[in-house]
């Protein structure tokens, strides 16, 4: 038997590329440029897949490589050229001061990690056995972090494309939880999910550009003119 | 086949409406398709009384009362809409909205988008309520978002962008929270019906297996199901896109997103309430729902009392009726339930009244102010503001009219399901906001006259009006008796037994 058809390499590879998914994130909160932000999101749904990937290739099962497949395509790849040809294309390459500074908002990504660990804590089953069902399993701790820095990346940047990028990222949180937890939705709901992310994707890169054409900025804190 | 009907109607007239070589042509295909979804409705609610339930596609398209109803309900807005969209962009067009220097090409671009959108936007609801999955559900309710967000910024304005981010961004937020408690409902159901079944995320199959459900994941998800879909319904505090999308759309895609995107949001929050009802008991999901909901009513009270712009006004009182709709989901009971399923009916033929007459208001005044205008509109605009006047009556749940039922219904719930205080509270909220409404729509409609132009009459826009004004004061005195049997079927299938 090779070393890597051992499932607890595989569980080592995956809690691995997790960490580094996790650390893309707090890199995305605290990034300033947007190009950047953009290659991070890319690099981070690349890793995603590649978790994918791994979890398929232990439980031989065809719809999770579909799955990772595509992450790959549309989040990785797709997607990041879109926004990288908008961000060329309005040219706005440096995220405005955001709400809060970058040592308090490290401080709070950390909080908001604490607090995915004890949501995760609570939906642990401890005496499941180890193979290759319960593989990734512990990385819905991660995949709930995503989603909380997400949600906060969401209300502390100020310009329109990153606070899309915030919502994709939001979603990788939760690929990665349906992943771990049931390995991935049944496939139809997979391929209607991407869809629409995609869609979602192409709709809002549209809506940042007439933004920016007509409010000559992408600051949506500009857009305070309706209420009541 | 009649869910095939159903879908394929519209999808098609989607298509044609973006090769259609004239605007006469796209015209007629979207009233065509209109009228087509709209008896396509009735044939799936008749087979539905005949069998029970209809399902098809081995499975992945299931129809149950509720989704009967549902696609009824959908379905009569936009045939509605319809006609009245006609008139209304003929209007438009003629004051300059659609392309400032009266290009052709730039109108015909427009109105393709318009007429190809619409169609979209009504398949994808109609797919919401008769998709099995509810991982397809989530998919298509997040479609609507999808689909509406270029009709909201039809106009163009900067306004109308704003109001767009923000409907796309606290609705992509939203749902991406219900799909999040979409994935620990499948989770939870996941140890009980295994990973490898397609059918583990159907509605029909979990519900008869919800009591064996992971409780603590179940939880969670409710909570984040409700986050998501009260997100998409509009419930306090998640409210702000409301009044903006509403007030930028054009009037007949902010009747349709008043009415029958607030259905098909209740509609997916109904689902999992019975799920998490049946896996918890009804206290847990009780307890949540009647929160959302009083917040939602007692939101719109001082939003609607200090209003200055109508289509506002209604936005806040389609977050009202949200919330009623979910207080009576949360009292629960026999009548909580059906006082719910009335009330979603009777404000689906109530809240287009409204916004339709208000839109002629619009028009021809070219504002949407309460307190700006004039007053005396009943003597420029004869039939358009005496059927806002009506309208508003009906809304506000007077007697006669039929919401005065439904709202009682809700109230009978809660004082007899031992919500004394919240139910006290909620009937204070009800007289306020009829104040309110009142206090506005008086000061508009009646006065003496201000020497105004009388209405240019667009038939287009005249008789939609006209037939819902019927519909509304006959639905006050007479609910067709298999309607009342479809309700009464979706009744049967939200109540949880304790």
């Amino acid at each position: 038997m090779h070393f890597w058809q051992d499932v607890l390499f595989g569980n080592r590879m995956i809690t691995l590329m997790a960490a580094m998914v996790l650390v893309l994130q707090i890199t995305m909160v605290t990034q300033r440029w947007l190009v950047t932000s953009i290659r991070a999101f890319a690099v981070q749904s690349f890793l995603l897949a590649c978790i994918a990937n791994t979890i398929a290739y232990y439980n031989n099962a065809p719809h999770i490589y579909a799955a990772a497949l595509f992450m790959l395509v549309v989040k990785a790849i797709l997607l990041p050229v879109i926004f990288e040809r908008l961000v060329s294309k309005i040219e706005i390459r440096q995220e405005i001061e955001p709400l809060i500074n970058a040592p308090i908002t490290v401080i709070i990504t950390g909080l908001l990690t604490l607090l995915a660990y004890v949501v995760a804590e609570s939906l642990h089953r401890p005496d499941e056995p180890m193979g290759p069902a319960s593989l990734g399993h512990n990385t819905l701790a991660v995949a709930i972090a995503l989603f909380l820095i997400g949600f906060f990346m969401m209300v502390n940047r100020r310009k329109a494309l990153t606070q899309v990028l915030a919502l994709l990222s939001l979603e990788n949180g939760i690929f990665l939880a349906a992943i771990s937890l049931t390995y991935g939705m049944p496939m139809i709901v997979e391929i209607g999910i991407f869809f629409d992310v995609l869609v979602a994707g192409m709709v809002l890169a549209i809506l940042v550009y007439r933004i920016r054409e007509t409010f000559d900025s992408t600051d949506v804190s500009r857009l305070s003119r309706l209420k009541g | 086949m009649v869910l095939f009907v159903l879908l394929s109607i519209p999808l098609l007239a989607c298509g044609l409406a973006l090769a259609a070589p004239t605007r006469q042509w796209m015209e007629a295909i979207h009233l065509a398709s209109a009228a087509g979804t709209f008896i396509a409705a009735l044939w799936l609610a008749g087979e539905v009384l005949r069998q029970g339930t209809v399902s098809q596609g081995n499975g992945f398209f299931y129809a149950d009362d509720l989704s009967a109803l549902a696609a009824l309900l959908t379905a009569f807005v936009y045939l509605v809409c319809a006609p009245y969209a006609v008139g209304y962009l003929h209007r438009d067009e003629s004051l300059g909205f659609l392309a400032a220097d009266g290009d052709q090409a730039a109108i015909l671009r427009k109105l393709r988008m318009f007429y190809s959108l619409m169609p979209l936007f009504a398949f994808c609801m109609y797919l919401v309520v008769v998709a099995n999955n509810l991982g397809v559900m989530w998919v298509a309710i997040e479609s609507t978002t999808l689909a509406s967000i270029f009709l909201v910024t039809f106009y163009g304005r900067p306004t109308s962008l704003e109001a767009a981010w923000k409907y796309a961004m606290i609705g992509g937020v939203g749902l991406s929270m219900a799909l999040f408690g979409t994935v620990l409902a499948y989770y939870s159901a996941h140890q009980v019906l295994g990973s490898e079944s397609v059918s583990a995320l159907n509605w029909s199959v979990l519900a008869l297996q919800a009591a064996h459900f992971d409780k603590t994941v179940m939880r969670l998800a409710f909570i984040l199901i409700l986050l998501g879909f009260g997100t998409k319904a509009g419930l306090a505090p998640m409210h702000t896109w409301k009044p903006d999308a509403y007030c930028e759309a054009p009037v007949p895609v902010a009747a349709l997103m008043s009415t029958a995107v607030l259905n098909c949001a209740i509609y997916g929050l109904a689902r999992f309430y019975v799920l998490t009802g049946r896996c918890l008991g009804p206290g847990f999901a009780s307890n949540l729902l009647i929160l959302f909901g009083l917040l939602s009513v007692g939101i719109a009270v001082p939003f609607i009392m200090l209003q200055r712009s109508s289509r506002r006004m209604l936005a806040y009182s389609s977050i009202e009726h949200g919330g009623i709709m979910v207080l009576g989901l949360g009292f629960g009971g026999v009548f909580g339930v059906l006082g719910m399923l009335l009330h979603m009916t009777y404000h689906t033929a109530t809240k287009p009244l409204l916004f339709l007459s208000v839109g002629n208001i619009q028009q021809h005044t070219g504002n949407d102010a309460l307190r700006r205008g004039a007053g005396g509109l009943v003597h420029v605009l004869p039939v358009s503001a005496p059927m806002f006047l009506l309208g508003a009556l009906a809304v506000t749940g007077t007697p006669p009219f039929s919401m005065f039922q439904s709202e009682f219904m809700v109230i009978r719930a809660g004082f007899g399901g031992e919500h004394m205080g919240v139910s006290i509270v909620f009937v204070i909220c009800l007289v306020a906001i009829f104040c309110g409404f009142f206090h506005h729509v008086t000061q508009l409609v009646l006065g003496p006259p201000s020497g105004a132009p009388r209405e240019k009459i667009i038939l287009w826009k005249r008789y939609p009006v006209i037939g819902l004004a019927i519909v509304v004061i006959v639905m006050g005195f007479w609910l067709p008796a298999p309607l009342y049997q479809l309700i009464d079927g979706a009744a049967h299938i939200l109540a949880v037994q304790p």
